[in-house]
């Protein structure tokens, strides 16, 4: 029986596995999201968009999954609450806002990536969103860096303890020979 | 007088007692230490990264992935064709290897990966997210480290082709322009183009290790290879 199980659960993933991919695409529930994340909010008579960057990064989503429309007639409304909460705080740009406010626009981010079974949620700073499907699987992992640091090696962390390391020695050293410097003058004296 | 010189004498073995002291309990167990973690340090190097990974798993609040695996979806194809349809792509998600990149004889030839975290930059080279697949018609905006797979960017020149190779097709980029840039000059990229342009970077200057504030910035434009039709349904 325990045998059956063990084949059971490994055809099982083995299933699961082989439909892990998915076809790209957009249909048309998914490019009414795309269309409306385009839209700007008008914050003070200043005109401010969702980044190209998160856009983009919706978009490669949406090529992995196929959105009903409930579901993005669900995301829409949310987007437009969000839009219509920055038009409401009185500020010209989303720098401005304060934290509680951040932390609202957040909880809007939220609620329509909780739409696709999806969460967001705020990285070590303020600036980084991250969304991670239900098994922990990032699918978006934003900060305000699109270029990143790409001269960082696993060669630095040697390098910096290294002379780390060299500078304690030297310290340690010079210290050595002054205090012996000095008991050598005082039993002289 | 003999007081006077009884109290100096005293003061000096004080003096002498605070010094040897200082040397015994403050010093040489510091340099013991030193020594210690230095040789400790040099033995354990091949495993410091992984230490440093599980080190952190308790030290931060977020998940990290220091994970050295990843999945490939990549298998050669041999599609030069005008197209691919959409649903004959099997678009990756972050972290997948789903292709090839090399530049002949200038050195870059390395795995392609979808995302440009830790995963994708410790084995290869990584598509930015918020950026596209090639075929897709829009900016492919690719990094890589310096001192490993995009090493070679610094061999390159106007008119090298750059071959990507994917499970849904193969494909040519012509190089035709270089830049050294900081790293926060938006003007390097353009994540709203609508026609298909690659950009590859890496942190300039080359072999420098550390972090830099400069990145050097490779465009090329697409001469062959399918573009993906019937995306928008």
């Amino acid at each position: 029986m325990k045998k059956l199980s063990a084949v059971t659960v490994a055809l099982f993933l083995v299933i699961i596995s082989c439909f892990s991919g998915y076809a790209a695409g957009i249909n048309a529930a998914e490019q009414s999201v795309l269309s409306n994340m385009r839209t700007p909010a008008n914050m003070n008579g200043h005109k401010v968009y969702v980044p190209a960057a998160y856009i983009n990064q919706a978009e490669a989503h949406f090529n992995t999954i196929d959105m009903t429309q409930q579901q993005a007639d669900t995301i829409n409304g949310i987007i437009s609450q969000g839009r219509a909460f920055l038009e409401g705080t009185g500020k010209s740009n989303i720098k401005d806002l304060t934290s509680s406010q951040k932390q609202t626009l957040l909880s809007y981010a939220s609620k329509a990536a909780n739409v696709l079974k999806l969460t967001a949620v705020a990285g070590s700073d303020e600036n980084r969103i991250k969304i991670i499907t239900k098994d922990g699987t990032v699918i978006v992992d934003e900060s305000n860096n699109i270029i990143k640091t790409t001269g960082y090696s696993s060669l630095l962390t040697p390098v910096l303890a290294g002379s780390a390391l060299f500078i304690a020695l030297v310290c340690a050293s010079a210290g050595l020979i002054i205090l012996k410097k000095r008991e050598l003058v005082y039993e002289k004296n | 007088m003999k007081k006077t010189k009884t109290k100096n004498s005293r003061a000096l073995k004080r003096r002498k007692k605070f010094f040897k002291g200082l040397r015994h309990f403050l010093l040489i167990p510091v340099l013991v230490c030193v020594l210690l973690y230095g040789f400790i340090f040099t033995a354990t190097m091949p495993f410091m990264s992984d230490i440093f990974s599980i080190g952190s798993m308790f030290l931060q609040n977020e998940d990290a992935n220091y994970s050295r695996s990843y999945e490939n979806i990549f298998t050669p194809s041999d599609n030069t064709g005008d197209t691919v349809n959409a649903d004959d792509v099997d678009y990756p998600s972050i972290d997948k290897q789903f292709g090839t990149l090399k530049i002949e004889n200038r050195g870059v030839d390395a795995k392609l990966f979808f995302g440009d975290g830790s995963v994708a930059l410790r084995n290869g080279v990584g598509v930015y997210a918020g950026s596209f697949i090639p075929g897709y018609g829009k900016t492919i905006l690719i990094s890589g480290h310096n001192n490993t797979y995009f090493n070679g960017l610094k061999n390159v020149k106007k008119g090298d082709i750059v071959k990507i190779r994917t499970s849904y097709g193969n494909y040519e980029y012509r190089i035709n322009n270089t830049r050294i840039a900081k790293a926060d000059d938006k003007s390097t990229y353009d994540l709203n183009a609508e026609e298909e342009n690659l950009i590859m970077y890496t942190c300039y200057p080359f072999d420098e290790l550390g972090l830099t504030e400069q990145r050097f910035f490779v465009y090329g434009e697409k001469i062959s290879g399918p573009a993906i039709v019937g995306i928008y349904e």
